[in-house]
C-alpha cells in the first residue's frame, strides 16, 4: 500500500512536469522493471502495439508491423510493444521478441491501464494516439482475418498503417474504430 | 439491515436449490478440454498454445468460448448424420453451453481435487518405435509471411527387398507449422524430375505421379494433427518395392519467423502381404471447373455407377478456397439415398481424410454422386483472387480443384479392383473423349485381362492423340506382339524409342522382339541399357545373360549369371543358365 502511494505521487509529478498531463499509466513498467510511461515522452504520433506471446495470430503479424515501423520509424512516430500478460516471464518476453523481431519499445502492462486506455480487447490490437495523447485510432492492423481461423490470401486494408498517415496529416482517421481478430486480453487481466 | 440480510439469504437459499451450481474448471470444464483440445493443444503439436493446465485454459477462455460456439474448435466440418466417421471430434451442445456458463462466471477453477489428472502423451513415436525411420534430405525454409505454402518433401527408403507396410507416422519436424500432409508412393522416382536439385523437394498443391495402372493406389497415407497414426487392419498392408519413393506433400502456414521445416516419418512394416485389396477411386470433372468471375454458385458435379458389389471405407473430399459445398452421397438400386459426406462451409485448412466407422456397403449399380458448389464471388473471404477472376482447375492455389477421393473394397475374396478400375477409366473416357492417359490405363488394363484386340483398338486411340508419348507405343507394341502381329509390334516399340530415346521399357520390349526374329545383336545392343538401368534386378541380369547366350557369348553371358546370383543367390533359373552356358563353353 505505501508503495503504490509512492509510485502514484512521483507519477503524479511526473505528469505535472511534462506535457501533455493526463494519468493511467500506473504500474507500466520497461523489461527491466523500470517504470516508463509512453505518453510523457515527445512524439508527433505514438502506437501502441498489444501482444501476447503465446498467440499465434499475434506472431503471424510481426512482419507487417516491422513493415509499418519502418515505414513510420524515422518520422517522429514512437512505437510502444504492449505485453499485457503480468504472468509472461521477462525472459520468455524478450525471447518472443527475438524470434520474431517485432518492432518497437517493450513494455509491460499488467494492470492494463494502457489496454484501457486504448480500448484493446485482443492481441494483436493496435492504438494510435496523436502528440496530445488523444485515441484516434484502435483496432485491427490489417483486414486479413475476419475471424479466428478465417483470413484472407492478402489484406485489401491497411487500417494502422492508413491511420499512421492520417495522424501524421493531421486529419481524422476515416475510421477510427475497427474490431480486430485475436487472442482476448482480458483473458490475462 | 436485519430486512436486508435475511433477503440475501433467500436470495442464496433460493440460487441454490433453483440452478445447478456453477461450472468450475476441475469439475467441468478440465474433462472436456482435456478430451478435445489437449490431443492437438500441447508442445510438439499443431496446435498454437497448449491447453494442459488450469491457467493455460484460463488464459484463452474467451477465445475457447468463442471458437467452440461457432464450432470452429475442434475442427470437424462434416456434418453430422451425413455420414458416421471415426474419430469423430465434436464438442455437444451442452458441452459447448458449459464452457460459455463458465467463461461468464470468470472461469472459476474450483476445488483442486476435483480436477482430472492432466492427459499424458506418448512423447516419442506414438505406435513405438519405427523398423525405418527416414528424414526429408534438407529441410525447407518457410518464409516469415505471405500465403500459405505446400511443399512435397521426396524421401528414399532405399530398401534391399520387398517390404510390406501397416502403418506410417508423420513428424512434421516443425512444431505448428504443418496444418496436414498427404503421403504418396512413387513406384518410379517421377517426382525426382521435379526437383531443382536432388533433394530439395519441390513446390505444388496437387501431384501427379506416373502409375502403373496395374498397381493402382489402394491407400489414404494421410497425416492430421492431434490424431493417433491409422494402423491398417488384418490384410490391409501395401508394398513397398526397392526403387519406390515416398512423396509429403505438406501444407505449411508461415509462422511470422522464418522457419525450418524438415519432417520425418516412420515406417511400421509387417511380414504379411496383403490380402485385401482395397482402390482408391476419384470423382471429379475438373473439365467443367471453369468458373466465371463474380459467380456466387458454381457446381461441379461427377456421377459413377459401380460395376460391382463394394463396401465404401474411407472418404477423402478436396478442393481449394473457392470450394464451399462439398456433398457426395450414393443412390441405390432400389432408390435409397445413402450419404456419404457433407461439408457445408468447406474450409482448405481442414481438409482431412475420413474414415466411415462402418464400412458403407454399395451394392452393384449403385451410382455414387458428387455436388461441389463454389463461390468466387468478393463476399467469399477465401477468394484467393481480388477482384475475382475467372477460375479453372489447377495445381496453385489460386485455380480451383473439385475431387471426390473413396477408398472402395470390392465385395469377394482376393483381388477384385479390376472390373471397377475399368469402370472408372470408362467413365473417364465418357467425361474427356480425348484424354490419353484414360485410352493407356484402359489399354493396359484390357490387355491384362488378355483381351487383346480390345487393348489394340484403345491404344490405337491413345497414340492417334498423342504420338509424341512413348507410352502408348510402347503399349501398342505389346497388345500387338499379344495378338501375334510381330512386326507390327516391333515398329511400334522403335516409334516409342524415337518419342524418347530413354524410355527403357520399349527398349527392353524391342530387345525381346528383335530376339524373336533372330537379330540378336541388335536385341543385345538394346538390351545393354536396359540392364545397365537395373543393376538391382537379378531377373534382368539373368535375361541378359540368357541373350548373351543364345547369340553365343558365352563368357559374357555367365558374367552376367554370376551378376544375378551375388544379386540374388537363391536364383534357380540363373543357377541353371550359368551351368547351361559353362557347359557350352567347355563344348567348344
Amino acid at each position: 500500500m505505501v508503495n503504490r502511494t509512492t509510485i502514484f505521487r512521483s507519477l503524479t509529478v511526473a505528469a505535472l512536469l511534462t506535457l501533455p498531463v493526463f494519468g493511467g499509466t500506473l504500474g507500466v513498467s520497461d523489461l527491466d522493471g523500470k517504470a516508463v510511461d509512453p505518453f510523457a515522452e515527445a512524439a508527433r504520433v505514438r502506437v501502441l502495439l498489444f501482444v501476447r506471446t503465446d498467440c499465434p495470430i499475434t506472431n503471424r503479424y510481426a512482419p507487417e508491423l516491422q513493415r509499418v515501423a519502418q515505414e513510420f520509424n524515422r518520422r517522429g512516430v514512437r512505437f510502444w510493444l504492449v505485453y499485457p500478460d503480468g504472468t509472461e516471464t521477462v525472459a520468455g518476453i524478450r525471447d518472443h521478441i527475438a524470434q520474431y523481431q517485432f518492432p518497437g519499445e517493450p513494455v509491460r502492462d499488467p494492470r492494463h491501464m494502457l489496454v484501457k486506455r486504448a480500448h484493446a480487447t485482443v492481441a494483436p490490437e493496435a492504438a494510435v494516439f496523436d502528440a496530445a495523447g488523444n485515441l484516434m485510432y484502435h483496432g485491427r492492423i490489417d483486414d486479413r482475418y475476419v475471424d479466428i481461423g478465417k483470413a484472407r490470401a492478402a489484406p485489401q486494408r491497411h487500417d494502422l498503417e492508413d491511420a499512421i498517415a492520417a495522424v501524421l496529416a493531421g486529419k481524422p482517421v476515416a475510421e477510427a474504430e475497427t474490431s480486430a481478430v485475436g487472442c482476448a486480453l482480458a483473458d490475462v487481466e | 439491515m436485519k430486512s436486508v440480510l435475511l433477503l440475501l439469504a433467500l436470495a442464496v437459499a433460493a440460487a441454490a436449490s433453483e440452478t445447478p451450481k456453477l461450472p468450475t474448471f476441475g469439475h467441468d470444464i478440465a474433462p472436456i478440454i482435456y478430451q478435445n483440445c489437449a490431443p492437438c493443444h500441447r508442445r510438439g503439436q499443431a496446435a498454437p498454445f497448449s491447453l494442459l493446465t488450469y491457467q493455460d485454459v484460463k488464459k484463452h477462455a474467451r477465445q475457447i468460448a468463442n471458437v467452440t460456439k461457432r464450432r470452429y474448435m475442434p475442427p470437424w466440418p462434416p456434418e453430422p448424420g451425413y455420414g458416421d466417421f471415426q474419430d469423430e471430434r465434436r464438442l455437444t451442445d451442452e458441452q459447448i453451453r458449459m464452457i460459455g456458463d463458465w467463461v461468464r462466471a470468470g472461469a472459476p477453477e474450483g476445488p483442486a481435487n476435483d480436477a482430472p489428472p492432466p492427459p499424458q502423451f506418448a512423447s516419442d513415436w506414438q505406435l513405438g518405435e519405427p523398423d525405418l525411420v527416414l528424414q526429408a534430405a534438407r529441410p525447407f525454409l518457410l518464409p516469415a509471411s505471405g500465403p500459405d505454402v505446400f511443399w512435397n518433401f521426396i524421401f528414399h527408403p532405399d530398401l534391399k527387398t520387398t517390404h510390406y507396410v501397416r502403418a506410417i507416422e508423420i513428424r512434421p519436424g516443425a512444431d505448428r507449422l504443418v496444418h496436414h500432409a498427404n503421403l504418396l508412393i512413387d513406384r518410379t522416382g517421377s517426382t525426382r524430375r521435379l526437383e531443382a536439385t536432388p533433394g530439395a523437394g519441390f513446390p505444388g498443391m496437387e501431384l501427379t505421379i506416373d502409375r502403373n495402372p496395374l498397381d493402382p493406389d489402394s491407400h489414404f497415407l494421410f497425416w492430421k494433427p492431434g490424431t493417433v497414426p491409422y494402423s491398417e487392419p488384418d490384410g490391409f498392408s501395401w508394398r513397398l518395392d526397392p526403387g519406390n519413393f515416398l512423396v509429403l506433400n505438406a501444407h505449411l502456414q508461415p509462422s511470422g519467423k522464418v522457419e525450418q521445416v524438415r519432417p520425418t516419418i516412420g515406417l511400421y512394416f509387417t511380414d504379411k502381404p496383403p490380402t485385401r485389396f482395397p482402390l482408391l477411386i476419384q470423382l471429379e470433372h475438373d473439365g467443367a471447373l471453369d468458373i466465371p468471375a463474380g459467380v456466387r454458385d458454381f457446381m461441379v458435379s461427377d456421377d459413377f455407377r459401380i460395376p460391382i458389389d463394394a463396401d465404401v471405407l474411407a472418404v477423402y473430399p478436396h478442393a481449394h478456397y473457392l470450394g464451399k459445398l462439398l456433398e457426395a452421397y450414393a443412390t441405390l438400386p432400389d432408390g435409397t439415398r445413402k450419404w456419404l459426406i457433407r461439408i457445408p462451409d468447406w474450409d482448405l485448412n481442414w481438409q482431412a481424410v475420413y474414415r466411415y466407422r462402418e464400412p458403407v456397403f454399395l451394392p452393384k449399380g449403385s451410382v455414387i454422386s458428387m455436388r461441389y458448389h463454389y463461390d468466387n464471388s468478393a463476399s467469399n473471404v477465401r477468394n484467393p483472387n481480388n477482384p475475382p477472376k475467372r477460375v479453372h482447375a489447377g495445381n496453385r492455389a489460386t485455380d480451383e480443384m473439385g475431387h471426390l477421393w473413396l477408398q472402395v473394397l470390392p465385395r469377394g475374396r482376393g483381388d477384385h479392383r479390376r472390373p471397377l478400375q475399368e469402370a472408372i477409366m470408362r467413365h473417364r473416357l465418357e467425361k474427356y473423349p480425348n484424354d490419353f492417359s484414360a485410352h493407356l490405363n484402359l489399354g493396359a488394363l484390357l490387355l491384362s485381362r488378355l483381351d487383346a484386340q480390345g487393348a489394340v483398338s484403345m491404344l490405337e486411340a491413345a497414340v492417334r492423340i498423342n504420338p509424341a508419348r512413348p507410352e502408348g507405343h510402347d503399349m501398342l507394341g505389346s497388345a500387338l506382339e499379344a495378338l501375334g502381329r510381330s512386326s507390327d509390334a516391333l515398329e511400334q516399340f522403335r516409334l516409342a524409342l524415337r518419342a524418347q530415346p530413354d524410355y527403357v521399357d520399349a527398349r527392353y520390349n524391342l530387345a525381346l522382339a528383335l530376339a524373336k526374329f533372330g537379330k540378336f545383336g541388335e536385341a543385345i545392343e538394346n538390351f545393354r541399357p536396359v540392364a545397365a538401368a537395373y543393376p538391382g534386378s537379378a531377373r534382368l541380369q539373368d535375361e541378359f545373360g540368357e541373350l548373351l547366350a543364345r547369340d553365343g557369348k558365352f563368357v559374357e553371358a555367365v558374367a552376367q549369371f554370376d551378376k544375378a546370383l551375388a544379386l540374388d543367390p537363391s536364383d534357380e533359373t540363373a543357377k541353371k543358365n550359368r551351368e547351361v552356358a559353362r557347359q557350352q563353353m567347355a563344348g567348344r
